[in-house]
């Protein structure tokens, strides 16, 4: 995400062109959401309810992204779309920070009651 | 204080220095009334007239040489206000004191010297050849720039300030929208005048702004903050046409050989009449950024004839609209020569309409047309149905051959040679395989279309040169890469889900876009299917890749199908067309280009990319207003650098300066309502695109209710309350009729009838069609030919002379009458049910009413007065506007084909017409929501 949003910003500045974005920003976009579906899907299994309704709203809308097939960047409306597209990058890190921490917490609190059992 | 005489007298008074009093008395020499205070010009005339100008001697004709004389007195002032005769009447006073006429164009040294001397006391008279706008021409041929004459700029520069001190802003006129119906010839005014400050110019040319037709600006005088324009709340934006085409008697753009080009240093703004010359005429003030630059040495060099050059005679300091020849630093490779590939559909429908037939036919007339000056121009043909056909010309042979290609699952070239041909050397084979082609495939019966594949092949071809691909398909690509579905749909027209139609259907047209924007290859359509073809879809390779889309629905060449297409795909190809060419607007400090509409590539946050432009494409671009704007007038400079077709490198530089003003009601005395139209429109189509026709029809109303609404918060008396009037300045008169003719257009209308098809190429056309013909096309023209004046469609002055237009109301059809309404596509020729014999008799040659019949035709040109005024009228329709279009003629029947009929009257946009209000409805349905307030 932090990627992402550095190249969004050169495009802004210029430094990249938005063909040359939209190529290399595509090829990670649906590795992240495999990699979070697959995450989710891992909650769900193992019963983890608090960690996938967290998540779930973010599968949702990703499913609906790819199921709409608007998940890429297109390069030819990039600049009318980049305002929106920063801001859901942002988003989505904030999120992703959030949650890393929240699992981070859980990992501990469960390694602890481990060792005190 | 300096001699009156010398100063601005308006024509037919004198001063004469009255002892006594110490002071001048001023004399109408007419009526011999006296009187102390000077006497003034009217308003409107301080700033241009020259009230007493040059006696007209072969000096000054030989120094303003580069003017002609008429050109000088449309800009200086009209005749009447300079007395009877042709040439300026120069005062009592300066004949009085021939020998002190300032004579600037003298070369000779010791006269030169004179004029050194006695140029302190001739300043005022100065100001009477140039009417105080311009203070540097005396300059001229001037061989040093000394400090001396650095001084007297300085002073004169102060005197035209206080001269023109009194000079007022454009004046706002309120008038009623209820009682005042929209006037169709007031489309055709000038945008509102461009007041610019003096000393802001320091060109006396008409021409250092650029032409409306080439840029213009929704509002001519800018705001100074983003508050005032959210408080006028007309959208701000340029409309431009930077590669418009030349018709008669258009100036040519002056074009500077010498590869000298000075640029500001930080933000790359081209020199232009608004720069100021500073510290001795050594450097330079950009008036965008006011860094300070050094003018190249060379500027005041002649290379051509080795001697030294008179800069300001040079074409970027006195033409708004130049053309640089770019020196290698500009070129990324050496100038490219024009490529066109042929993209032709030769399957079974394609084949069946005659379209192959009538292309290659027309090509073949064209050949000649093809810029190619300097014998580069290659050309390739390449046919597809679900195969692809390859034509192999190897030079020095007349005869070609042809390579099937029917993998289209992987394309590639057959050959790598002889496919792509020089036109020149491969003329002969090319000419017979043209002649030849409709026949090879007259037999053939395959249906499908391998569109995709094609291009590829295309691509590939050209890739490693760019230029254009010209397809003309007739189905719906069925086969390989960039296939097709028919996704239409008659349920779902006229529902929310209809924008959907309007969208991509495939992925593959946009990505291929992308790669050929890369390639520097551009791709125009010509579609001609009966059935559905996806014309959204297909539009966007065009849109993309800077082409056009031209679409002849249900073509048949057994037509008058065939006439109208050869015409317009000969002038495309006639077209000199730009190549590589990529596009930047730059403005004043505080402004930025927030959003661009129109067919091309953003490259980057400013930077459009065209691989070719074509002649007479609009496109418009959103500013925003960032801070506080201190400068007293701003300026925009489109630059597009690009290749010529016969192989030049050059940059085309557009530059208008418009003044700023801090004054609400000037905002609106200056806004221009076809240049807003223009903009809106654009807007719309996005609109539709992104969201849905619904919300695209609505953004339009509100926008204008919103414009309304601000007027009359600020503007009357009225204020936030209800007012029983519906006020608007006069010159945004015509604006609610134009959103009303724009919400009523096949491209934006609320309808269900309306094919998906045909609703893309008109939105296709309202984002690239240039004000000239965007204008009729939403506000179609209608003229009565039953009961014009005799004059009517003879040759006049200024050609065919038009009978006015009426207003687009069917109120104005009478029963017996004939009648013209044409929207610059198409031509209506409505007849009425009780029209006499003897009319028909004179336009159709036919007994009477009923045996006409509705439908393309062409008129026949008669051995009768009122005939060839008709057809003149018909063919100065034709012509008068830019662009390849070629209207059809249709004869529409008053009790004929309903269809037809519907049509025809759909282009009465002041009527109701189902579900649309008529104007009258609009209006105060307007009105309502201005009062209302809340929306």
């Amino acid at each position: 995400m932090v990627f992402f949003i550095i190249m969004f910003s050169d495009l802004e500045c210029d430094y990249i062109n938005p063909i040359d974005l939209c190529n290399k920003l595509n090829q990670f976009v649906l590795p992240e959401i495999g990699a979070h579906g697959f995450l989710t899907l891992l909650f769900l299994v193992s019963g983890q309810w608090v960690a996938f309704l967290i998540n779930a709203p973010l599968l949702a809308l990703n499913v609906n992204k790819v199921r709409l097939s608007n998940h890429m960047y297109d390069a030819t409306e990039i600049f009318r779309t980049l305002p929106a597209h920063k801001k859901e990058a942002f988003i989505k890190l904030g999120f992703y920070l959030v949650t890393f921490f929240y699992y981070l917490f859980r990992m501990i609190a469960v390694l602890i009651a481990e060792g005190d059992a | 204080m300096s001699d009156p005489n010398q100063q601005q007298l308006p024509p037919g008074w004198a001063a004469e220095w009255d002892g006594t009093h110490q002071r001048y008395l001023f004399i109408e020499t007419a009526t011999g009334r006296t009187q102390w205070e000077p006497p003034v010009l009217s308003a409107e005339l301080q700033p241009m007239a020259p009230t007493s100008s040059p006696p007209p001697s072969n000096v000054h004709h030989a120094k303003r040489r580069q003017y002609a004389a008429g050109q000088t007195q449309a800009y200086y002032g009209t005749e009447s206000t300079l007395g009877s005769g042709g040439g300026y009447p120069a005062p009592p006073s300066q004949q009085q004191q021939p020998n002190q006429l300032f004579t600037p164009g003298l070369a000779a040294e010791n006269q030169f010297q004179q004029q050194q001397q006695q140029q302190p006391q001739l300043q005022p008279g100065q100001q009477q050849y140039y009417g105080g706008v311009q203070p540097e021409p005396e300059y001229i041929n001037g061989p040093q720039y000394g400090q001396q004459q650095q001084q007297q700029m300085g002073t004169l520069a102060d005197q035209f300030g206080q001269m023109n001190m009194g000079q007022k802003g454009l004046r706002l006129y309120t008038t009623n929208l209820l009682t005042s119906p929209p006037d169709p010839r007031e489309l055709h005014n000038p945008p509102p005048e461009i007041v610019l400050p003096p000393n802001s110019c320091i060109s006396p040319n008409p021409s250092a702004n650029a032409d409306p037709s080439y840029q213009r600006c929704t509002i001519n005088a800018i705001p100074t903050s983003n508050s005032l324009l959210k408080k006028a709340n007309i959208p701000f934006g340029l409309v431009l046409t930077p590669y418009r085409s030349l018709k008669e008697g258009d100036e040519a753009v002056p074009v500077v050989t010498d590869t000298v080009i000075a640029r500001c240093r930080r933000c790359r703004t081209y020199i232009n009449p608004y720069v100021q010359f500073i510290d001795g005429g050594n450097r330079w003030r950009c008036c965008m950024c006011s860094l300070s630059n050094e003018v190249p040495q060379l500027f005041d060099w002649d290379q051509v004839r080795n001697a030294p050059g008179d800069r300001w005679a040079r074409p970027e300091l006195n033409y708004g609209v130049v053309e640089f020849v770019a020196p290698t630093e500009y070129m990324a490779r050496p100038p490219q020569p024009a490529v066109y590939v042929f993209l032709i559909d030769v399957s079974h429908s394609a084949i069946q309409s005659g379209m192959v037939a009538t292309a290659t036919r027309t090509i073949l007339e064209n050949l000649d047309r093809l810029p190619d000056e300097d014998g580069r121009t290659k050309v390739a043909i390449i046919a597809f149905d679900v195969s692809l056909y390859f034509f192999s010309m190897p030079p020095g042979t007349t005869d070609s051959s042809m390579l099937v290609v029917s993998d289209v699952e992987d394309v590639f070239l057959p050959k790598p040679t002889d496919l792509l041909v020089n036109l020149a050397e491969a003329r002969a084979s090319l000419e017979a395989l043209l002649g030849r082609l409709g026949d090879m495939f007259k037999e053939n019966h395959i249906i499908g279309s391998a569109l995709g594949p094609a291009l590829q092949a295309a691509f590939q071809l050209m890739s490693p040169i760019g230029g254009k691909i010209i397809v003309l398909s007739s189905s719906l690509p069925s086969v390989g890469a960039g296939a097709l579905k028919n996704r239409e749909d008659p349920k779902i027209l006229g529902t929310t889900k209809e924008s959907g139609l309007l969208q991509a259907a495939s992925p593959f047209y946009k990505t291929f876009a992308i790669e050929c924007s890369r390639g520097q290859v551009s791709v125009d359509m010509f579609l001609f299917s009966a059935a559905y073809q996806d014309v959204a879809t297909l539009a966007c390779l065009p849109h993309y890749t800077a082409g056009q889309t031209y679409f002849y629905p249900a073509f048949n060449a057994r037509t008058e199908d065939a006439r109208k297409f050869a015409h317009e795909f000969g002038e495309v190809l006639a077209q000199p067309i730009m190549l590589e060419a990529v596009m930047r607007v730059r403005a004043s400090k505080n402004l930025r280009m927030s959003s661009f509409h129109g067919n091309f590539f953003v490259r980057s946050t400013d930077l459009l990319a065209m691989p070719a432009v074509p002649q007479d494409l609009s496109y418009a671009i959103e500013v925003q207003i960032e801070d506080t704007i201190t400068a007293p007038f701003v300026v925009f400079q489109t630059a597009v650098l690009h290749t010529t077709c016969y192989g030049e490198r050059r940059i085309r530089v557009v530059t208008t300066a418009l003044p700023t003003t801090g004054n609400l009601s000037e905002v609106f005395a200056s806004a221009d309502q076809v240049a807003i139209a223009t903009l809106l429109a654009n807007k719309a189509v996005e609109r539709c695109i992104t969201h849905k026709l619904e919300d695209s029809r609505d953004a339009l109303f509100n926008k204008t209710v919103e414009i309304l609404t601000a007027y009359k918060a600020s503007m009357t008396a009225a204020g936030a309350g209800a007012s029983a009037q519906l006020a608007v300045s006069e010159n945004l008169k015509m604006l609610p009729v134009l959103v009303l003719g724009l919400l009523k257009n096949v491209g934006i209308r609320q309808s269900s009838q309306i094919p998906p098809d045909l609703r893309a190429y008109a939105q296709a056309l309202l984002t690239s069609l240039p004000a000239q013909l965007l204008m009729p096309y939403i506000y179609p023209t209608f003229y009565s030919l039953h009961n014009m004046s005799p004059e009517c469609g003879t040759v006049g002055e200024q050609g065919v002379i038009l009978p006015p237009p009426l207003p687009l109301s069917s109120e104005r059809l009478e029963r017996h009458g004939l009648y013209l309404i044409e929207d610059g596509q198409t031509i209506f020729l409505w007849v009425g049910r009780d029209a006499v014999p003897q009319l028909i008799a004179d336009v159709f040659n036919l007994p009477n009413y009923e045996v006409l019949r509705g439908g393309k035709t062409t008129l026949p040109l008669l051995e009768n007065a009122f005939s060839q005024r008709v057809n003149a009228i018909v063919q100065k329709t034709r012509e008068m506007r830019r662009g390849p279009y070629w209207p059809h003629l249709y004869i529409v029947k008053e009790d004929g084909e309903p269809a037809l009929r519907l049509w025809a009257l759909s282009c009465l946009i002041q009527d109701r017409s189902d579900v649309l209000p008529s104007y009258q409805q609009f209006i105060s349905q307007l009105k309502d929501k201005v009062n209302g307030g809340n929306y």
